[in-house]
């Protein structure tokens, strides 16, 4: 029985591969494969986007290497398509779990004209309407008031759809998040919050975030559930957040879950070398050592259904050729033109915007760059 | 194109009622309501109360609690919460109590409301209006008092609205309610119930965009919105005595304006005095002054002139003194027509 606001975090699997409680049933061998995949997908998928963007092909990456328990857990959680997203921006793992296209995400990463956002974000800030996975903005916490409303106009609409909103542990200083948490706790709407807590916000830790001891307690403040989970453990975020998801779906409020992760990499490319600056290697490996990753495939050696390096080798092999292959779909696109700097600003073009897209017309065809 | 056909606002009625600007914005509400159940109004006090100036009052009766609620004390929420509505399908209508509290939540007008559409490609929108009663007169001190339209005039993605009569006040919620982009629409409180006027018993909408010829004059332009009209009114009476013929001319709409009848008139009379109580630097104004200088320079004879609120916040002992009233336009209008 999955219980609020534990002193410690809850999980099944232990960081050697051993259960610490009863596996559910519904974790077969073949279950616990496919998550496997997903999540070295999502690994390797990080791996080749640090290449792009070493080789100069993309601008800008914010790796979730190491917090892919959480992302894969709680997209397998969730009724994908249906129930609504409003994530953040390090959230393509949760992306890739939920169905969004490949080539997709790397589209709009490379901001070529098969990107569905239209280059007009920086890259890894991408939306899916299929998926009803809302567009991501950089503006942290910002998101979790809209999520509020999403979720009350569910309920107004009477549908048995959730929102699930999704931020890291540096939002919940935000007042948009306070703003948005005690709106959805206020009118009892259908909203599931989840922190990935990764320790880190850039370059200041939690500890310097807030005097909370964690995050799930600030729900007691809200009038809602606060689940704790290891958030490296995949079993264990997979039952919290389906947990808590039915709650939310029958009816009973909002929910906070906080999975207690880690940024293994750093923030961004812009903060390449972390370990320099603001956190010791000590730290980093001491989370490695508890890779979700490494934890399944410990399990399942435990389990009597390792997977062989044979299989992992190959599994790496086709993502690195499906993300290659993707890149060059992406790019062979080209770039979208100046014109889809106008469209989209407003349901309909106003003369102002008409007569300052006739402007640059004028001038592209002229061949003057505004920059020159 | 006849004149009345172009200008709807002065089309004689043939059955309408007389009622004040805020009795039009209720109307206007439950009007939509009634039409649309996916219009949904909240806001801090609309519910039982009926907002502190009465402007939703009676609606919580008539439409139920899910449909008319009270929120949280919070912008941030509020405005938030529209967004999330407005993806998701329904029409909202915010309420923040006072445009000066919209502080809170300029990060979800700005971040959120006006940008979703763009950045996601048009894959999610957010057709939503947030009201908000604005400017001064009320004696409210710089907190119930300011004139923040020129913040989101200023942030594409957003139209921005100020009506200062009853069928404008009507006619523009409705558009903004029926149209698919996020409209601020800022409501002038000291008009709230000093300005009276006919609506018509029909529906009717008033297009954003399109400015209206309050009175047509040869010798000058007067052009203002919102809670200064009834200056622009009396200072046009005044030069009219001293045989000076002002056309007045109500913007309505901000974001977008009506550039060609502005331009249109100015090329007429050949001058031009912008009237806002906002504070003059980076006065929405500012961007008037700059295309009829831009567009019509040859036909002016004279410098455009400007009546603003002065650059400091808004005092409350000076309530009158700060408000450009009628004898400050006036001395604008003389200005021009002696240069």
């Amino acid at each position: 029985m999955i219980q609020p606001f534990t002193p410690e975090p809850i999980r099944f699997v232990a960081e050697d591969g051993t259960p610490v409680q009863p596996l559910p049933e519904r974790f077969t061998p073949d279950v616990l494969r496919e998550l496997h995949g997903l999540m070295l997908q999502a690994r390797e998928f990080d791996r080749k986007l640090i290449t792009l963007l070493r080789q100069g092909r993309t601008t800008f990456y914010a790796q979730s290497s190491g917090m892919e328990a959480t992302q894969v857990g709680l997209a397998r959680s969730i009724r994908v398509g249906h129930d609504w997203v409003w994530p953040y921006y390090r959230d393509h793992t949760l992306g890739l779990a939920m169905g969004v296209p490949m080539d997709e995400l790397i589209s709009q990463c490379l901001g070529t004209n098969s990107d569905t956002c239209r280059g007009r974000q920086m890259p890894h800030h991408f939306a899916a309407r299929r998926q009803n996975f809302v567009s991501i903005s950089s503006s942290i916490a910002s998101q979790v008031p809209p999520a509020a409303g999403n979720a009350m106009a569910q309920k107004y609409l009477g549908v048995d759809e959730i929102t699930v909103c999704t931020f890291g542990d540096g939002a919940t200083s935000e007042g948009d998040w306070h703003a948005g948490m005690n709106m959805a706790g206020a009118a009892q709407a259908p909203a599931l919050f989840v922190c990935e807590n990764n320790q880190w916000a850039i370059s200041t830790s939690i500890r310097e975030q807030t005097a909370s001891e964690t995050i799930h307690i600030k729900a007691r403040a809200y009038g809602m559930p606060g689940y704790y989970v290891d958030g490296n453990d995949i079993i264990a975020v997979m039952e919290v957040c389906a947990h808590a998801a039915g709650q939310v779906r029958a009816g009973h409020g909002p929910a906070l879950v906080e999975c207690l992760t880690y940024r293994v990499g750093s923030h961004s490319n812009a903060d390449a070398d972390a370990e320099k600056h603001y956190r010791t290697r000590e730290e980093v490996d001491a989370w490695l050592a508890r890779d979700p990753i490494t934890r399944l495939e410990k399990l399942l050696e435990h389990l009597g259904h390792p997977v062989s390096a044979e299989e992992r080798a190959a599994l790496i092999a086709r993502t690195h050729r499906e993300v290659d292959e993707q890149v060059l779909r992406a790019e062979a696109t080209g770039q979208p033109d100046w014109r889809i700097m106008f469209e989209d600003v407003y349901a309909d073009l106003p003369d102002h915007l008409r007569q300052q897209e006739a402007f640059l017309r004028a001038e592209q065809s002229a061949g003057q760059g505004g920059r020159a | 194109m006849t004149a009345t056909q172009d200008r709807p606002e002065m089309t004689p009625m043939t059955s309408g009622r007389t009622i004040n600007l805020i009795q039009a914005v209720t109307e206007a509400i439950a009007e939509e309501m009634e039409r649309d159940s996916r219009v949904v109004l909240f806001g801090e006090d609309v519910g039982a109360r009926g907002g502190v100036f009465m402007a939703t009052a009676g609606l919580q009766e008539r439409f139920g609690k899910h449909r008319v609620f009270d929120t949280p004390l919070s912008e941030a929420s509020i405005v938030g919460a529209a967004v999330g509505m407005a993806v998701r399908g329904l029409r909202p209508i915010a309420e923040i109590q006072f445009a000066d509290y919209m502080g809170p939540g300029f990060d979800q007008i700005i971040s959120q409301a006006a940008k979703i559409r763009y950045r996601s490609g048009g894959q999610f929108t957010a057709p939503m209006v947030i009201r908000t009663p604005s400017g001064g007169g009320v004696k409210g001190g710089h907190h119930h008092s300011q004139s923040p339209e020129s913040y989101y005039t200023h942030t594409p993605g957003l139209k921005v609205v100020m009506p200062s009569t009853p069928y404008d006040a009507k006619g523009l919620l409705k558009a903004a309610l029926r149209g698919e982009d996020p409209v601020i629409y800022f409501e002038p409180k000291r008009l709230y119930r000093a300005a009276k006027g006919q609506v018509p018993d029909h529906d009717y909408t008033v297009k954003l965009g399109e400015a209206a010829i309050r009175r047509e004059g040869s010798d000058l332009s007067l052009i203002g919105y919102g809670g200064v009209m009834p200056d622009l009114e009396k200072a046009a009476d005044a030069l009219g005595a001293e045989g000076v013929s002002v056309e007045v001319i109500d913007l309505r709409s901000l974001v977008p304006w009506d550039r060609d009848r502005v331009l249109t008139s100015v090329q007429k009379t050949g001058r031009a005095v912008l009237v806002s109580e906002a504070p003059r630097i980076s006065n929405f104004m500012g961007e008037v002054a700059y295309v009829i200088q831009e567009q019509a320079f040859d036909f002016l004879t004279a410098p455009v002139g400007q009546v603003a609120g002065f650059d400091t916040p808004y005092p409350y002992v000076q309530d009158k003194v700060y408000l450009p009233g009628a004898n400050r336009i006036v001395a604008a209008c003389v200005q021009a027509l002696n240069y």
